[in-house]
């Protein structure tokens, strides 16, 4: 359900699941794109070289992540913050979802918050995210 | 490069460096940039991925991207260790639009800690201001670097 006003928000309730695009040339355009173009983020070679797992989806694009899904959500929702910690490294060309839950809801101001994570394939927690939207009456 | 056998003096550091701006500098933002960014974060709204829409803004993630020309004020005492990413947070006021004059401020806002059966962590937190012309300000974006202590034997 696509939520056009705070009262059609309830509490609990899940934001519709986001995969997002993870893939290198998706990675690379958004590093470019945000300056942050090393080959740590664009380059699996370099970043097994450097003992990770293979090029890491910077942290920034994760968040631009659960910006889109709370847009996709509720297209009027003005983000007014998001809050993530970086609990383990995303790698370039893995699956990931993003996930939301609605924590807390105040009509008179319009704002709601959200519990946002980044998951993998093993339902493991890379990313764990809280934000607060404003949503029109 | 301060003593590792020590306690950083926490108390110490907020009283010499909190609050205090330590880089200013203005820059634009590309559009072409700002809709790829968007767009490859998978944002879907004309007002981020159309440089031709009317309303055409930066996503309210851009201030997480954007970083100060030196990490930390001068003399700001080096620790022994590499510090790690503890977090960002951005918190966007107004939008932030291509073509127009950004002042990116940052000070060093808050340095706390928060200890543990491994011993204490000592947290900085960064925060960049987004100012546009009139001073006024469209958001800001506050960056964590944790430094883990050895504990004390």
């Amino acid at each position: 359900m696509t939520i056009n006003a705070i009262t059609d928000v309830e509490f609990g309730e899940e934001l519709p699941a986001f995969e997002p695009d993870t893939s290198l040339p998706n990675v690379k355009q958004f590093a470019v794109a945000a300056g942050w173009d090393g080959p740590r983020f664009t380059d699996h070679e370099y970043a097994r070289k450097e003992g990770l797992p293979g090029a890491l989806v910077p942290g920034i694009m994760s968040q631009g992540f659960l910006s889109a899904m709370i847009h996709h959500w509720a297209p009027t929702a003005e983000v007014r913050s998001i809050d993530t910690i970086f609990r383990a490294p995303c790698v370039v060309d893995q699956p990931y979802f993003i996930n939301g839950v609605v924590t807390d809801i105040d009509e008179d101001s319009g704002t709601v918050e959200i519990d946002l994570t980044v998951t993998n394939d093993a339902k493991e927690t890379r990313v764990f995210g809280t934000a607060r939207v404003i949503i029109p009456s | 490069m301060t003593d590792p056998t020590k306690p950083i003096d926490v108390e110490g550091l907020r009283a010499q460096f909190l609050n205090v701006v330590f880089d200013d500098y203005v820059m634009e933002l590309e559009a072409e940039k700002l809709a790829a960014y968007a767009k490859s974060c998978g944002e879907t709204a004309a007002k981020f991925i159309d440089p031709a829409d009317s309303d055409f803004q930066a996503p309210p993630t851009i201030g997480s991207s954007l970083q100060p020309r030196t990490r930390y004020p001068e003399g700001f005492p080096k620790f022994k260790g590499l510090g790690m990413d503890a977090g960002k947070a951005v918190s966007p006021l107004k939008p932030m639009r291509a073509g127009e004059p950004i002042t990116i401020r940052t000070h060093l806002h808050d340095i706390y800690t928060k200890s543990g059966r491994s011993g204490r962590m000592v947290f900085f937190v960064n925060r960049m201001e987004f100012l546009d012309t009139a001073g006024e300000i469209l958001g800001s974006a506050d960056t964590s670097v944790v430094i883990r202590e050895k504990p004390q034997e």
